[in-house]
């Protein structure tokens, strides 16, 4: 095991940090303004990957496919939320019961798509990648865009949420969504907003997620579920820039492990460090955020 | 009788009796204590390739399957450890998880273990089997009835030990339930604050329900493994434990008879229930709608029935208030969920 081998491990994990930061931060904004958590993300990540597949095969370039995946993950995860989830809480259903319908959901879609395409593997039709090769790192031009993408969607979310009234009020219903309505927000509509939001990153995610591997299943979006909610909670549920912290120790862990033991444990590399991190950290390593509102499945 | 139908009626016993003793270990865990535990398939893989491993004899490396700790072990020892297996990996869980972590942390934890599980399962080829799994498991007893696992004899009498066993767990949860110690266990569901409060110890009755549900666990899959003589990663995938959380939810939570009745409607109902469906189309597209029906049933549950087919029996004090039917909902204490239309100024 040499160092240029960690060094280019960790040129791999920059690039699964980046899919998997925008995944846990889209994962992360519903969790803490619905307190629902929703494992159904990995079904709407999966419907993006065929909506831009159809696309992409229809002879559009990938990155408008992608865009308009990203689209389509935003409206389905708003209305997911609108049509499916707030009526089962409006009937009285809590959270555990709401855990039982997210994974029924996600079961749901994950089927109906395997009753679709089928279980053959797709794959889209990439422009030619050009190879760089910086010492032991060999990154494709495709993987440097997915990080960029990554890179200004998170900084533009950063930003929303910090600087404009939209986000104020989306930061203000999460915590305290009495007061938020109190105070003139209309909270349906920041709801709304919210989870349309980050549908939008589940949409990318998925995209991301499947362009960087050969190819993809009706499973794909699925294991990487388990990824993204060990970035989530390892940045303390709720808090998106936590989870950006989360998405890349987790990320670069698993490269790093898969280089050093066999690739095939990556997934088992987040999972332990979940559980040491929960063991020793029940509130993730940011617990600040989650100490104010109490967050409870 | 013939015998294909004989084989097809104890095929389904069997499958009936294992479902019913897996629910009924769900149903203490979480009907009663309200432990959420999404990786229950865990210990039911792991009594199977314990029962697996210790009838099929040392694993040679001329063998077309490789594994660990093989041996002859003469029934009953095999579904023995089976349940024992299922026992100590639960009991594991329970003290490295339970204490410290969260009801909903858990929850999550295990689940990701159970995926987890089956990725090592899978890829470590010399443990288990790796993907292809372990095959020609050896039949139990099967020399009594000359030596023909396929006979009507041999099978009616598999398919009858397997519901006496079913019983057996049936009876310890009902016992259990209707005890002394089942108040204890109703009281830290509702509230572990106030049942400890009362000098109730939420860890250590906990590690006794989850021990207990794990063995359970692990006898249903000793006794699947050594009649249908193969298991492999594919069998007990994450959404195997959804399909009994489904069963519980139907059949009615925290009601024992409700679980026995959810095990046969769901997993055994809808199962062998799309075999008789018409071949609309590919295997592939079976599997699909299988799927789709036994994640609709919630939905459709939690909608018009969230109580269950048979609801929970609301225990009477004298003098004590009695609430509206419990409900899944009520087996844990509750974030608020974000409702705008409740929010009226």
């Amino acid at each position: 095991m040499n160092a240029s081998t960690i060094v280019a491990a960790i040129g791999f994990g920059v690039v699964t940090a980046s899919i998997l930061s925008l995944g846990s931060v889209g994962f992360t904004l519903q969790y803490g303004m619905s307190n629902v958590f929703n494992l159904a993300f990995a079904g709407v990540m999966g419907g993006a990957e065929y909506v831009a597949l159809a696309i992409n095969h229809a002879g559009l370039n990938i990155w408008p496919s992608m865009a308009l995946a990203a689209l389509f993950g935003g409206a389905a995860s708003a209305a997911l939320n609108k049509f499916v989830y707030m009526p089962f809480i409006r009937r009285g259903v809590k959270t555990f019961g709401m855990v039982i319908i997210t994974l029924s959901v996600w079961t749901i879609i994950q089927y109906v798509i395997l009753a679709i395409v089928g279980a053959t593997a797709s794959s889209y039709q990439l422009p030619s990648k050009h190879l760089y090769v910086v010492g032991p790192i060999r990154i494709n031009g495709i993987q440097i865009i997915l990080i960029v993408i990554a890179v200004v969607a998170l900084a533009l979310l950063e930003v929303f949420l910090r600087r404009t009234l939209w986000g104020k009020a989306i930061r203000g219903a999460a915590t305290n969504a009495p007061l938020a309505r109190a105070s003139g927000i209309n909270v349906s509509r920041i709801m709304d907003a919210t989870w349309f939001i980050s549908g939008l990153f589940a949409g990318i995610a998925g995209v991301a997620l499947a362009m960087n591997v050969a190819s993809f299943t009706y499973t794909t979006s699925g294991n990487f579920l388990v990824v993204l909610v060990a970035a989530a909670i390892l940045g303390g549920v709720g808090r998106p820039s936590g989870a950006m912290f989360g998405a890349l120790i987790v990320g670069i862990a698993t490269e790093v492990s898969a280089a050093i033991f066999n690739p095939a444990y990556k997934d088992v590399t987040a999972f332990v460090l979940l559980a040491l991190v929960l063991v020793a950290k029940p509130a993730g390593l940011f617990p600040e955020a989650v100490q104010r509102k109490e967050v409870v499945l | 009788m013939s015998n294909p139908v004989v084989y097809y009626v104890s095929l389904l016993s069997v499958y009936g009796a294992v479902y019913a003793m897996a629910c009924a270990g769900l149903s203490l865990e979480f009907g009663i204590t309200g432990v959420i535990n999404f990786g229950y398939i865990i210990f039911q893989a792991a009594g199977a390739y314990t029962a697996a491993v210790l009838t099929l004899g040392p694993s040679s490396p001329s063998d077309f399957q490789h594994y660990v700790g093989g041996a002859h072990w003469p029934f009953p020892l095999p579904l023995i450890a089976a349940a024992v297996v299922g026992a100590v990996l639960s009991a594991g869980v329970a003290l490295l998880g339970i204490r410290r972590l969260r009801s909903d942390y858990l929850a999550i934890v295990l689940l990701v273990a159970s995926l987890i599980a089956t990725t090592v399962a899978t890829n470590a080829t010399t443990l288990v089997g790796g993907d292809a799994g372990l095959a020609l498991v050896p039949h139990p007893l099967v020399s009594l009835f000359g030596n023909n696992a396929e006979g009507v004899g041999y099978n009616l009498a598999y398919a009858a030990g397997a519901a006496v066993l079913a019983a057996a767990c049936f009876v310890v949860v009902h016992r259990i339930t209707e005890s002394p110690y089942g108040r204890r266990l109703r009281a830290l569901r509702e509230n572990e604050f106030a049942a400890a409060a009362q000098g109730i110890s939420a860890f250590r009755l906990h590690l006794v329900v989850v021990t207990a549900g794990g063995a359970m666990a692990g006898l249903s899959g000793g006794v699947l493994v050594q009649y249908i003589s193969a298991w492999a990663p594919s069998g007990w995938l994450y959404p195997e434990t959804f399909v009994f959380f489904t069963a519980l939810i139907v059949g009615g939570v925290a009601n024992n008879w409700g679980a026995i009745l959810g095990a046969i409607l769901v997993p055994l109902g809808i199962g062998e229930g799309v075999r008789y469906l018409p071949q609309i189309g590919s295997a592939t597209l079976m599997v699909a709608l299988q799927w789709i029906v036994i994640g609709l049933l919630p939905l459709i549950i939690f909608w018009f029935r969230p109580q269950g087919i048979i609801p929970e029996r609301r225990r009477r004090f004298v003098g004590a208030r009695v609430d509206a039917p419990v409900s899944p909902d009520s087996l844990l204490e509750e974030a608020e969920l974000v409702d705008p239309s409740r929010m009226e100024v």
